[in-house]
């Protein structure tokens, strides 16, 4: 018997902009790569602190600029963040981001290397982190309904299983969560190819549908821009082959089963923007799994759904990623990975609405403080989109 | 014991579910979307999560699974081979 979800609602830390997360990090946020080894530093001298290193930041113009930009700010902004030491290597960038996330209304201060050196800039940093790991250490959790938990969903090294188990159990839980007036998120514009006009018909109207297939295109353009194959072993991957998935229409037909029967495409958003409303949402992004989570994350997602087929491994530094499995042999040579196995939909012991509300079940825990495996094992990949080289 | 699946009983191919099926197998599969069971020969080794062919497929023809084209046959595959790479491609890229 599914679960009445219409009174559901979960514990969680409301921030100064009223929405709620599940996680209270305080992070230290590099704006380049050359503040790197100073946000590490902080986050050595200081308990609970987390550093966020990542290759770029430099020389960046034009739209890669600004989804640079919208990422670190949206990262810094994701409810599951209390607050946030931002350093970089000059201040005017720097500033740039601390506003972006000073709007939230959360504790933010910034840090330009240039003039001062890494140990004056280290020792000001740590100062401010401490502060505030002291200060987030005594917020507390408050009951909040289920529709202010915004949920996004990704699956990662596919295979045929993902659209026989695993992706359907997220459709399942999405259609459930929809008409409680939840914000969804699907994306992965790639791996829609095949099943384009599928999505298509399920979008609200001809403007939602029109803004979809124009990101459709456009995702299409740049690949056969680039291509020199059929891309086989990039989309679908290598593991997704030897998973059995054969071509990209198959591997879509099974990431479209994720946004479930019922969900109507309310909204389509570029890389790391904001859904306005609540409903399903489709935003524009890589397949690459930590590149997706790490955008979804930025648009203010909170929880992430990650089925999986041959055992996608990642995580992510803020959102709590739970992984959804119906390979009997990937749950049981590496099990350590999956948090919600239902395998037994395959052999026929499970039926598609159990599946769905064993990981409902598990979002509830997960929201509420469970860490997730990817968390348990240390997995935080952290990896910005590009859209071209630097100049 | 459900060795294959499929999804719709229009398709073109199901997904071995299993591990070791191996080319002369007896193989019970079951169709989904209409709740019902088939059972027929293995005609090849098939890995886990690799597709049979439920019917002989000819060069040419379109692959349909989950009732819609997945891609096209490159070589012949003959109701119960396996069905990769190696004899279907997509028709997009």
């Amino acid at each position: 018997m599914s679960q009445d979800l219409s009174n559901a609602t979960f514990s969680g830390y409301r921030r100064e902009n009223g929405r709620v997360g599940v996680r209270n990090h305080v992070i230290i946020l590099p704006v380049d790569d050359l503040s790197n080894s100073a946000c590490e530093a902080v986050a050595n001298n200081i308990t609970g602190v987390m550093a966020l290193p990542h290759p770029y930041g430099r020389l960046q113009f034009g739209e890669d600029l600004d989804l640079h930009f919208r990422t670190l700010i949206g990262t810094g902004a994701n409810p599951n963040v209390a607050a946030v030491v931002v350093i970089g290597i000059e201040n005017g960038w720097t500033q740039k981001i601390v506003e972006g996330i000073a709007a939230t209304g959360k504790p933010v201060t910034g840090f330009g290397i240039e003039q001062h050196g890494d140990h004056e800039t280290i020792m000001k940093a740590s100062k401010v982190a401490k502060e505030y790991t002291q200060w987030a250490s005594e917020l507390r959790r408050e009951e909040a309904p289920l529709s202010e938990l915004w949920v996004s969903t990704k699956c990662g090294e596919s295979d045929t299983t993902s659209g026989c188990g695993s992706n359907p159990t997220v459709g399942n839980a999405f259609d459930k969560l929809y008409p409680q007036g939840s914000t969804l998120l699907f994306g992965e514009t790639s791996e829609i190819t095949g099943g384009e006009h599928l999505v298509a018909e399920r979008c609200r109207n001809d403007e939602v549908r029109e803004r979809f297939m124009f990101m459709f295109n456009r995702y299409q353009d740049m690949i056969n821009r680039f291509k020199t194959s059929d891309l086989s072993e990039s989309q679908p991957t290598k593991g997704n082959i030897e998973g059995g998935l054969t071509t990209i229409e198959e591997k879509a037909l099974g990431n479209i089963q994720k946004i479930g029967k019922k969900c109507v495409v309310d909204g389509v958003l570029d890389k790391a923007e904001e859904p306005t409303g609540p409903g399903l949402w489709f935003m524009d992004s890589s397949s690459a799994a930590a590149e997706m989570v790490t955008l979804a994350a930025a648009a203010g997602y909170v929880v992430h759904f990650f089925p999986t087929g041959q055992g996608n491994i990642i995580g992510n530094p803020i959102i709590p990623v739970i992984k959804i499995c119906a390979n009997p042999r990937t749950v049981r040579t590496m099990g350590e990975h999956v948090d919600v196995d239902v395998s037994a939909l395959l052999r026929k012991e499970m039926t598609p609405d159990g599946a769905g509300d064993a990981l409902l079940d598990n979002m509830f825990r997960t929201a509420n403080g469970r860490l997730t495996s990817a968390e348990a094992l240390g997995h935080k990949e952290f990896v910005l989109t590009r859209l071209y080289e630097s100049a | 014991m459900i060795d294959f699946v499929v999804h719709d009983e229009g398709d073109s191919v199901g997904v071995v579910v299993v591990e070791g099926v191996k080319a002369g197998d007896e193989i019970a599969g079951w169709i989904m979307d209409q709740d019902t069971e088939v059972q027929f020969v293995a005609a090849s080794d098939i890995p886990i999560g690799h597709k049979l062919a439920i019917k002989p497929l000819k060069t040419g023809d379109t692959v349909i699974k989950y009732g819609v084209d997945i891609g096209k046959v490159v070589v012949d595959i003959g109701k119960g081979e396996h069905a990769h790479v190696q004899n279907i491609k997509t028709k997009r890229w």
